[in-house]
C-alpha cells in the first residue's frame, strides 16, 4: 500500500503574500519532496540553478521538489497525484485569492488516502482591517482566517502583536509573523522536528519540537477524546498510534483540527508534536500525552 | 406576405419569396418533402452546456419528464418508490458489479424521508450506487459504496452524513466528501464534455431541440480537445455549429493569450475565441450576490467566485485586446460590479460592437438594464428559472416582489437592450421553445404566473431565441434569420409558433432541423 498523502492548503486574499510563501517553501532546504499546485503558474520565482526541469505547466526542482498549475479541475489534479506510482512526501495546494480553503482541505478528511495536513492562511498585516471591513469581500476574507490552522502574518516590518492576538481569538489558530520564522518546512509539514534545535539553543524560534515512543495502545473513542484535549499551543501532533495486533491509528492534528485514519497493520506508537515556545513546555505536552 | 419557399446553394439561402424565387438563378429542383411544416430560423441556444450531452452516459433519476439523445422518454420520478423502481430497471441492463450512476435526482419535490443508503441498497446490495442530485453539490450512495470509498464511523469529514447511530448516511455533501467515492467509480461528470461520444449526443440533444447553433459556456479546451471538436464538428453529418467559450480560470494575460490562440483554429462548425468569466454564485443556493435588502430569509449575502477587482483586471485585459466575453452574473450586485467593470475598461479603450454579454441577469432591474443598453452590453436570460425555480424563489430566496421582476426580459427589451433566452442545460432541458415559452407565460411548476408585467410577446421571444441569440454571438450576419446570403440552418416545426395559443408555445412539435441545406429529422 502507498503511504497516504498529506495535504497543506495555502489560503490567503490576493496580493496576501501565498505565491512569495510558496517559492520561500520550495527553495528551503528541507530534504522533502514536496508537489505544490499553484493557480498562477508565472509568478513562481524560482533561482534558475534550482530548476532541474521546467515545462509549460510543471517545474521539478534539483532537491525533488514538482511545482506544476492545477489545471481545469482541482479534484481531479488530486486524484493523479494520488495515482502515481511514487507519491510526493507531502501535497500543498495554493487556493484562490477567493477561495473558500476548507471546501478544498476537507477532501483530506474524506479521502482514505490523504491525510488532512492544515489550512494555512496568509494574511497580510498591512491590508487585512481593511480588506476584513469591506462591503463586497469582507466576508470571504474573514472566512479564510476562520478556516486556518495555522496564520503567517506576511509585509510587516516588525510583528504587531494586536493584530496577531486578534486573528488568534477568530481562528482559535496558531498565528506568526513571517519575519519571525526562519525555518517553513517544521510549522507547515510538521517535518524534521528531530532536527529542531534543542530548546535551550533556539532562543529565537518561536517554536519547539516534541517526540515520544511508546507501548501504549488506545481505542477509537479514548484517543479521539485525549487528542481533543490537547493543549493549546501544542499546535501540530502527529503519528502513529498502537490499537491492538492488527490494526491502528495514524492521527494528524494540526490547529484546532483532529483526525484518526485507521490502519490495517499493527503500530508501534510513536508521535511528534511542535508547540508554540510562548504557550507551552515539552513538560506540560508530556504531562498532557502520559508515559 | 410570409414566404412559402426557401432556395439553398452549397449550404446557403440563395432566395426566399414563393415557388419562383429562386427562378432567375437557372435551373431549380422543387423539393416539397416540408410542405406540411412550418420553418423557421434554427434556433439559437445561447447558454447551454456540453455536459448536457454527457449527463445520458448515467441514469437520469429527476422530477421532470427528460428525453435523452436518442429520443427515448426517461419518465420524471415524482416519489422516493418510483425512483428507487427506476433505477433498478436501468440497473438490470448493467453487467455484474458495474457501478450505478445516476443524476438529476432533486429532494425538493420528494416530500417523503431524505433518500439514504437503505433505499439504494434496495436496488442492490453488491453493485456500488451513486445518485447525484440535479445541483451536482450533493450525492447519495449506498452501503457498497460507502464501503469501497471506506466511509465508516471513524469518518469524520464535514460533508459525509451521519444518523443517529453514527454510521454515515449515504449522503454526501460537496465535492471533498464526494471526492471518494467519485474517484473509485471512476464518475467524472464534468470531464463529460470532450469525447467523441459526447460531442455527438451534444449534437443529437441539440437536433431535438430545433437547435442548429449551440454554445458551451465555460469550456476548458486543451490542445487534444480542440483537435477532438474539430474532428468531430467538421465530419459531414454532425449537423450543429458549437461556439464555446472559454472558461478564464487563470489570469488575465494567459486567459487573453489562450482565446486568441482559439480563434485562430475556428472553422464554420466550430467558432472559437470568446472568454467566459465568472462572478457570482446562484440564487437558490443563497450564494449568488444580491444588492440590499438581500436574502429574505436574512440569510448572509453570497460568494463571489472572482473577486471584484480581479473581475476588472480579467475584463481591462480582455477587452483591451478586443476579446468578447460571457460574464456569469446571477444576482444585482455582480451585474452592477461587472457593469462597472465594463465601463471603465469602455472609458479606457472604446469600443463600440464589443457585445460583451451578462449571462443569466435574474436580478438585473430596469436600472440595470439600462445601463447595459448604454454601453451597449447585451444580456441573456434565464427564463427557464421562472418555471423551475419560481415558486422557490417566492417562498425562500427572494420574496414576491423581487420574484416577479426576477428575469425581466420586459424590462430589458423595453431598455433597449438586446436579449437572448437560455436553458443553461443541463441545469435545466435544451428546448428554445419551451425558454421562450417562460418568457412569454412566466408561468412557475405550481401554475401560478409569476409578474404578469414581466411577460413579452410570442414574436419578441422568437426573435429573441434566434436573431436576439445570433447578435449575442455575433453571429448575426451569417445565422438567425432566413433571409438571402445566410446559412440555410432551419428548424422544422409542425405547427406555426405565431398561429398557436402562447400557452401552447413549448407544444409545438419539433420535427427537426435542416442545418446547411441538409435536412435531419428526427
Amino acid at each position: 500500500m502507498k503511504p497516504r498523502l498529506p495535504l497543506i492548503v495555502i489560503s490567503g486574499y490576493l496580493g496576501a503574500g501565498k505565491t512569495t510563501l510558496i517559492n520561500r517553501v520550495l527553495a528551503e532546504d528541507h530534504g522533502l519532496k514536496l508537489m505544490v499546485m499553484v493557480n498562477d503558474f508565472g509568478a513562481i520565482n524560482i533561482d534558475a540553478a534550482l530548476i532541474a526541469e521546467a515545462s509549460e505547466d510543471t517545474m521539478t526542482l534539483t532537491n525533488g521538489c514538482v511545482c506544476c498549475t492545477m489545471g481545469a479541475d482541482l479534484f481531479m489534479a488530486i486524484g493523479d497525484v494520488l495515482d502515481r506510482e511514487q507519491r510526493p512526501d507531502h501535497l500543498v495546494i495554493e487556493a484562490s485569492g477567493i477561495a473558500d480553503p476548507a471546501r478544498i482541505a476537507q477532501v483530506a478528511q474524506a479521502e482514505p488516502d490523504l491525510v488532512y495536513g492544515g489550512i494555512v492562511t496568509v494574511v497580510d498585516g498591512l491590508s487585512f482591517e481593511m480588506l476584513a471591513r469591506d462591503d463586497q469581500i469582507g466576508a470571504q476574507v474573514a472566512g479564510q482566517v476562520s478556516a486556518a490552522d495555522l496564520i503567517l502574518i506576511s509585509k510587516m516590518a516588525r510583528p504587531n502583536p494586536t493584530l496577531s492576538m486578534r486573528l488568534c481569538v477568530q481562528a482559535r489558530a496558531a498565528v506568526f509573523d513571517l519575519t519571525e520564522v526562519e525555518a517553513l518546512a517544521p510549522l507547515l509539514f510538521g517535518s524534521g522536528i528531530q532536527d529542531l534545535p534543542d530548546i535551550s539553543t533556539m532562543r529565537h524560534a518561536p517554536y519547539l519540537g516534541w517526540s515520544s515512543v511508546s507501548d501504549r495502545a488506545f481505542a477509537y473513542a479514548d484517543l479521539l477524546a485525549l487528542l481533543k484535549a490537547r493543549p493549546e499551543g501544542l499546535f501540530r501532533f502527529k503519528g502513529f498510534v498502537a490499537h491492538n495486533d492488527t490494526s491502528g491509528w495514524e492521527v494528524q492534528c494540526v490547529g484546532p483540527t483532529v483526525n484518526i485514519k485507521p490502519l490495517k497493520t499493527a503500530q508501534k506508537t510513536r508521535v511528534v508534536g511542535i508547540g508554540l515556545r510562548s504557550e507551552i513546555t515539552a513538560k506540560q505536552i508530556d504531562r498532557w500525552w502520559g508515559g | 406576405m410570409e414566404a412559402t419557399h426557401v432556395a439553398v446553394r452549397g449550404g446557403e439561402i440563395l432566395a426566399v419569396g414563393d415557388a419562383t424565387c429562386a427562378d432567375q438563378w437557372g435551373e431549380v429542383r422543387h423539393d416539397d418533402s416540408l410542405q406540411d411544416t412550418v420553418l423557421m430560423p434554427g434556433f439559437i441556444e445561447g447558454h447551454a452546456h456540453m455536459m448536457a450531452g454527457g449527463m445520458w452516459e448515467y441514469a437520469y433519476a429527476g422530477f421532470h419528464d427528460r428525453i435523452d439523445p436518442d429520443g427515448k422518454l426517461w419518465s420524471g420520478l415524482t416519489d422516493i418508490d418510483a425512483v428507487i423502481g427506476g433505477l433498478s430497471d436501468f440497473a438490470d441492463t448493467l453487467e455484474e458489479g458495474q457501478p450505478l450512476v445516476g443524476w438529476g435526482f432533486d429532494p425538493i419535490f420528494l416530500t417523503s424521508e431524505r433518500m439514504n443508503k437503505k433505499h439504494l441498497d434496495q436496488i442492490s446490495t453488491t453493485r456500488p450506487i451513486a445518485i447525484m442530485f440535479s445541483n451536482f453539490h450533493l450525492m447519495c450512495v449506498n452501503s457498497v459504496a460507502l464501503e469501497i470509498a471506506g466511509f465508516d464511523q471513524t469518518t469524520n469529514a464535514e460533508g459525509v452524513i451521519k444518523g443517529t447511530d453514527g454510521q454515515p448516511t449515504g449522503e454526501l455533501q460537496e465535492m471533498a466528501a464526494m471526492f471518494p467515492v467519485m474517484r473509485r467509480l471512476g464518475i467524472d461528470f464534468r470531464g463529460l464534455s470532450q469525447k467523441e461520444s459526447v460531442i455527438r449526443a451534444y449534437g443529437d440533444v441539440a437536433r431535438r431541440a430545433g437547435v442548429t447553433t449551440v454554445t458551451d459556456l465555460y469550456s476548458q479546451m486543451e490542445t487534444e480537445d480542440v483537435s477532438t471538436m474539430l474532428r468531430v464538428t467538421g465530419s459531414d453529418d454532425f449537423a450543429l455549429r458549437i461556439v464555446p467559450a472559454l472558461g478564464a480560470a487563470e489570469g488575465p494575460k494567459t486567459i487573453a493569450d489562450k482565446a486568441e490562440a482559439l480563434a485562430k483554429l475556428s472553422t464554420d462548425k466550430l467558432r472559437l475565441g470568446a472568454v467566459k468569466l465568472m462572478t457570482d454564485g446562484s440564487i437558490q443556493g443563497w450564494t449568488a450576490r444580491v444588492k440590499s435588502p438581500g436574502y429574505v430569509g436574512g440569510q448572509p449575502n453570497g460568494i463571489w467566485n472572482t473577486p471584484p477587482e480581479t473581475i476588472f483586471a480579467l475584463v481591462e485585459e480582455l477587452h483591451s485586446r478586443g476579446i468578447q466575453m460571457h460574464i456569469h452574473v446571477n444576482g444585482d450586485e455582480a451585474a452592477e460590479v461587472t457593469l462597472n467593470a465594463i465601463e471603465a475598461a469602455l472609458r479606457k479603450y472604446p469600443w463600440t460592437g464589443h457585445r460583451h454579454v451578462l449571462q443569466h441577469c435574474q436580478l438585473m432591474g430596469r436600472d440595470l438594464f439600462t445601463r447595459a443598453a448604454d454601453m451597449g452590453v447585451c444580456c441573456n436570460i434565464f427564463a427557464n428559472h421562472i418555471y423551475y425555480f419560481g415558486d422557490q424563489h417566492v417562498a425562500l430566496t427572494l420574496g414576491l416582489d423581487r420574484a416577479e421582476r426576477m428575469d425581466g426580459a420586459r424590462s430589458a427589451i423595453d431598455a433597449g437592450v438586446n436579449i437572448a433566452l437560455h436553458s443553461d442545460a443541463p441545469v435545466t432541458p435544451m428546448a428554445p421553445l419551451f425558454t421562450a415559452w417562460c418568457a412569454v407565460n412566466r408561468q412557475t411548476m405550481s401554475g401560478r404566473t409569476l409578474g404578469v408585467a414581466q411577460c413579452i410577446d410570442v414574436e419578441e421571444a422568437l426573435f429573441a431565441i434566434t436573431m436576439g441569440a445570433a447578435y449575442t454571438l455575433k453571429l448575426d450576419s451569417e445565422i438567425g434569420s432566413i433571409e438571402t446570403g445566410k446559412r440555410a440552418d432551419f428548424v422544422v416545426l409542425g405547427d406555426d409558433p405565431l398561429a398557436v395559443d402562447p400557452m401552447a408555445l413549448k407544444d409545438v412539435p419539433i420535427m427537426g432541423t435542416v442545418f446547411g441545406g441538409r435536412v435531419h429529422l428526427l
